[in-house]
């Protein structure tokens, strides 16, 4: 049966360190926009939600000639407050499951493709790449890895900030997203390969992966085959 | 159960066409009209002056023909049937005139439950606009928490002021000033009226 989801896209934040005067949501790699790369792999999703913000009127054009019945959850205070506000907006009134993802990320096609097979609540992460990240704390059981703590000085993984929660855990709060999900820990751990977009170093790393076909120095099955969930 | 009011702009709104400028057209005054509800929307001439001189542009016009041909407009039907089902809690907050939009607010089963500029009829003409619907009134009036949905500058207010603010662009572009103030738009009937029965 399919899952009762509602897809979360936050793209209200300003990109600054990206230094290209748009939002990270719109900045386009190997020709195409981030937006339009998420909206390509969810053509089966129903109920999708895009937050936004800075440049709202240009994301709703980029992301309307690409595909119209979206509902898009405004953020106002985006200068103020974080992703977790975004996210807490958008899973009011919602499916029984939220898949939040943020706007400037890429992630691996094969990996969308078991997010949204994914019928229960998970934190996704994958190998640390960005200078300050957000790490992922895990524990195994029963041949499965689950999180149990965000950390910024230890853990196997690196968050990404994609994660499939109940829609009601989310409804409030104005911070990280993590900082929605800590109360609910420990929650099952996917890997994912995923790109995050926030500086002209990531942006470069970003299209050299997409123009090789997503593939890690020609060769990334070795990323997936650590993960022990799924 | 949901408490929510659900206030509904009617024109682009519950309308699949807006409602002067169409029947502007067959009257040959399409130009003038078009101009006058543009410069409304965008904000920049009031509603109340812009409204006044829309009506004297029609002032030559019976009512019962204003009346017959507003009937006529096509409506966004999802949503009109949406209204109907929730017609204890949906009202319709328009500028437009009560005399003129009698058969379309039949339609949609609205009679008890509409706020419209109101005028005195003399001889099947327009003899005076005595009022205005002011939509800030309107929604101070107001004790329950209300839902509203609109796409014109004269919408800004009772979207700002709603607990959920639907700026709705599937007939015309939603006016900036809604976007700046909405907490949702929507572009698709069918996601606006799948949106809205969460909310009912």
């Amino acid at each position: 049966m399919a899952v009762s989801r509602t897809v979360i896209i936050s793209c209200a934040g300003m990109g600054n360190r990206l230094g290209l005067g748009t939002t990270k949501a719109l900045v386009e790699i190997d020709g195409k926009p981030l937006i339009v790369r998420h909206l390509e792999m969810l053509e089966e999703e129903r109920d999708i939600r895009v937050v936004v913000g800075y440049q709202a009127e240009r994301v709703i054009e980029v992301v309307r000639k690409y595909r119209n019945d979206i509902l898009f959850v405004f953020n106002h205070d985006y200068r103020t407050t974080g992703t977790g506000a975004s996210v807490a907006l958008a899973a009011k009134f919602a499916n029984e499951f939220i898949l939040s993802l943020d706007g400037d990320l890429l992630v691996h096609p094969d990996d969308m493709k078991r997010i949204l097979a994914c019928d229960h609540e998970f934190i996704g992460g994958g190998a640390p790449e960005t200078d300050e990240p957000w790490m992922l704390e895990t524990y195994e059981e029963g041949g499965k890895e689950f999180v149990s703590a965000f950390s910024r000085n230890s853990g196997t993984y690196e968050w990404n900030g994609i994660t499939q929660m109940k829609s009601q855990k989310m409804i409030s709060g104005t911070g990280h997203v993590f900082q929605l999900i800590e109360p609910y820990l420990p929650v099952a751990f996917m890997n994912l390969r995923t790109k995050e977009i926030d500086t002209v170093n990531d942006y470069e790393r970003a299209v050299r992966w997409v123009k090789n076909g997503f593939c890690q120095n020609g060769n990334d099955t070795d990323i997936v085959l650590r993960g022990k969930f799924m | 159960m949901s408490r929510y009011i659900f206030l509904f702009d009617l024109d682009s709104t519950v309308t699949r066409q807006e409602i002067l400028p169409t029947i502007s057209k067959e009257l040959g005054l399409y130009e003038k009209m078009s101009s006058l509800t543009e410069s409304a929307m965008r904000g920049e001439i009031p509603f109340k002056q812009s409204f006044l001189q829309r009506v004297d542009l029609l002032k030559d016009i019976s009512v019962s023909e204003v009346r017959r041909m507003i009937g006529e407009i096509a409506l966004n039907e999802r949503l009109a049937d949406f209204i109907r089902r929730n017609q204890d809690r949906c009202h319709i907050v328009t500028g437009n005139l009560d005399v003129w939009i009698e058969e379309l607010i039949k339609k949609l089963g609205m009679e008890r439950n509409t706020f419209s500029s109101k005028a005195i009829v003399r001889e099947d003409h327009i003899s005076d606009v005595f009022s205005i619907v002011d939509k800030n009134m309107v929604i101070s009036q107001m004790v329950l928490p209300f839902v509203a949905v609109g796409d014109g500058n004269n919408d800004a207010e009772m979207i700002e002021a709603a607990d959920v603010g639907i700026g709705y662009g599937g007939v015309r572009t939603i006016a900036p000033a809604v976007l700046a103030c909405a907490s949702h738009a929507v572009y698709d009937e069918e996601r606006l009226v799948d949106f809205l029965e969460r909310l009912a």
